[in-house]
């Protein structure tokens, strides 16, 4: 078995704390977002729910999480890459990018500053066992951090710390310090042993204390989406900072509002997104993204009856994936290469029917198609002449836009100004964000990589 | 050339954010600013005429007009620290000029993220087509440090702002969600310029948010400067005045 990445997921259930806690269910919300994840990013999920020393009192959950993790992914025979430590008081988006990509392989950690007195003084606290100036502007949160076998021997020292100091580490956590258990120790041991921390990752990635952020709403003033921002712009939330025996009840309502996010028809959407290749690594497609939010947007039962126009089909990686949603593609371009390589790419599917032609240079006579897929010239006048002949031939289509945001910004002035003149309306926008999207030709967008127009 | 902490102490007699009590206590943050200035060679720039009225061009806005203002008053400049009023820097602070690679440097908003994502909803939707900048880089504007080099895009926000002139004065009203800082990040961000982002201790945003707005002024104890800003329970900036004054006596008195 080749070596994975694993998602390292503590969930040790103490009876003695079921009150403080108001109970453990919250465990099932964390897990059922933290497994689709890992099923959609090929990431193996690993629950650590059996404590390796019985007392919790002696070894609480939060200690034996950190130092066992590398003595337990052995003794399960697991063949780890990474490994991200993640608390089960939080939840992961359903599309959250594959953070394991973005970590250098060096050790991450995202700093913590929620709450800047409780930090403060959990340091202080413990500054004079360790006889050390610790830096809090490096100050990580413990719940949520990613590293490698590179970081065993680091992990097995503080192991040996905690064995070999467990009494007065036990005295400052529970009678001296109170401020915490394991983190500032943690942080203490990362500091001293110089160990590289890259803690530059964003925020999203890491959204602790939704409340005293002031996540939990939505924006009350435009009252145009009651999607709460937490949602909306965070990938993993941890429901801390919040009463603990209210964490369940948050967490089940979060569920609820998106699970359906999280559906098997995601994995089916992973299948075929596999097939074809991405902008990060064909400059002539589109992201991974782009395609996922088309399989998203088109997954209701009606779409399978429509027909879709593609204008610049290029190698036809997009094709494929739209001959997987409606009932008919036909795609068009104008060069011989890129139409041979589009059908190399398709091959197998018998729903796409090929033609090439200038979309420019004379008859515009495509056969009638309820969906116009546009992502052919992107001069202005260009996207100005796609919209109108698909406006004069095939009546009110709905559009998709690939390169909206694409410089100078032609594409997107085109679709603006059709736009004011009330033939179209951007009802979605769609793709990677600019600074998300890597483009393996290396331009930076301006805007968003696409949009839908006229979606009914 | 030297480096230059550029303050706007401008008196207005307005209401609310721009009355008179607002800046009673900067006198205590340019008194901060001077002393830090001195031992490191640099100058304060204090700006309390404006170049237009606070009804005409808002206070925020004319900021921007640094260069012209710093070279119409004949002070040769190399780096400039924009910063607010309403900051007390401590004597120690280490010196964030040498530090900044000469690129655009700010320190991320920290703080209420409701406030800053309606902001970016609200001005992505009336003034900028739509976009959305990532709320993580997004600066706070009482903490600025720039070069010549930028001349160019702060040109660019003056011409935004009298190109949206009227917009802009009826989001400030209608929404409230601030004046300039929203749209300088929409810019930052659309302009592709380079910023260099600087730990929060550099500009110590909403302190009570973070429970360090304390009777030990545990502020003080881990970060450089602070920013007496989004305080609330009060009617007349009383509080502000307040925690600005004892900050600046244990600093730089007792």
């Amino acid at each position: 078995m080749s070596k994975k990445n694993v998602v390292w997921w503590p969930a040790v259930i103490n009876p003695e704390h079921d009150d403080k806690y108001g109970g453990y269910d919250y465990f099932k919300y964390s897990r059922n977002s933290w497994e689709a994840w890992c099923n959609r990013n090929d990431v193996l999920f690993v629950p650590f729910e059996e404590p390796i020393e019985k007392d919790l009192h002696k070894f609480r959950v939060n200690w034996q999480k950190s130092i066992f993790v590398f003595d337990e992914l052995e003794r399960r025979g697991i063949e780890y890459d990474q490994i991200a430590l993640m608390d089960s008081s939080s939840m992961i988006r359903w599309d959250t990018p594959n953070f394991f990509k973005l970590t250098e392989r060096k050790f991450v950690g995202w700093r913590d500053m929620d709450n800047l007195k409780w930090i403060y003084d959990s340091v202080m606290g413990y500054k004079d066992f360790f006889d050390y100036e610790l830096d809090i502007s490096k100050y990580i949160n413990s719940g949520c951090i990613i590293f490698n076998e590179s970081h065993k021997d680091f992990i097995n020292s503080f192991k040996q710390l905690y064995y070999d100091n467990r009494e007065p580490l036990m005295e400052m956590q529970d009678k001296i310090v109170m401020k915490g258990t394991e983190q500032t120790p943690l942080n203490y041991w990362l500091q001293m042993k110089n160990i590289d921390v890259k803690t530059n990752l964003p925020l999203p990635f890491k959204l602790t204390h939704l409340h005293r952020k002031d996540l939990l709403g939505s924006n009350w003033q435009l009252k145009e989406d009651p999607t709460p921002f937490f949602i909306k712009y965070g990938y993993i939330w941890f429901f801390n900072g919040i009463p603990k025996d209210q964490r369940t009840n948050i967490m089940m309502n979060t569920w609820n509002a998106t699970k359906d996010y999280y559906k098997e028809s995601n994995i089916e959407f992973t299948k075929i997104l596999d097939e074809v290749k991405h902008k990060d690594t064909a400059k002539y497609t589109t992201s991974r993204k782009f395609k996922y939010d088309l399989l998203n947007t088109f997954s209701d039962e009606k779409y399978k009856e429509m027909s879709v126009l593609e204008l610049g089909c290029s190698q036809g990686m997009t094709t494929r994936v739209l001959s997987y949603i409606f009932n008919k593609v036909y795609a068009v371009d104008w060069d011989t290469w890129n139409l041979e390589q589009a059908k190399k790419h398709c091959a197998g599917r018998d729903n796409i029917e090929f033609s090439q032609k200038d979309v420019y240079g004379g008859t515009w006579d495509f056969p009638n198609s309820e969906v116009v897929f546009i992502d052919c010239d992107h001069v202005y006048q260009s996207v100005i002449s796609d919209i109108e002949n698909s406006l004069s031939n095939f009546g009110d289509p709905i559009f998709i836009f690939d390169d909206y945001g694409l410089p100078p910004g032609e594409v997107k002035r085109a679709i603006k100004d059709k736009e004011s003149e009330g033939k179209l309306k951007i009802d979605k926008y769609i793709g990677e964000l600019p600074e998300n999207l890597e483009h393996a030709g290396g331009t930076k967008f301006i805007d968003v990589e696409g949009c839908i127009c006229n979606l009914r | 050339m030297k480096n230059i902490i550029f303050i706007i102490d401008a008196k207005l007699n307005e209401e609310g954010r721009y009355s008179l009590s607002r800046s009673g206590p900067y006198k205590y943050s340019v008194k901060s600013w001077k002393n830090w200035a001195s031992n490191k060679d640099c100058e304060v720039f204090l700006l309390d005429e404006l170049p237009f009225s606070n009804e005409e061009m808002g206070i925020c806005w004319q900021r921007y007009y640094l260069f012209d203002i710093l070279e119409q008053n004949e002070i040769e400049y190399d780096q400039v620290l924009m910063v607010d009023a309403d900051t007390i820097v401590h004597p120690d602070c280490p010196n964030f000029f040498d530090m900044t690679e000469r690129k655009y440097c700010g320190v991320p908003c920290e703080g209420s993220y409701d406030w800053i994502l309606r902001s970016i909803e609200i001005y992505s939707k009336y003034i900028f087509g739509g976009t959305i900048v990532p709320f993580w880089k997004y600066i706070n504007g009482g903490f600025q440090i720039v070069n010549s080099n930028h001349r160019q895009f702060f040109e660019t926000m003056v011409q935004l702002y009298q190109a949206h002139k009227e917009n802009f004065q009826t989001l400030q009203k209608t929404f409230f969600v601030g004046t300039d800082q929203t749209p300088l990040n929409f810019m930052l961000y659309l302009e592709n310029i380079d910023v260099k982002l600087f730990p929060y201790e550099f500009n110590m945003q909403d302190m009570m948010r973070k429970e360090i707005l304390d009777n030990e002024l545990t502020f003080t104890k881990i970060g450089w400067m602070y920013h007496f800003n989004a305080i609330p329970n009060q009617n007349d900036y009383e509080k502000t005045f307040d925690w600005m004054q004892k900050t600046y006596r244990l600093l730089y008195e007792d």
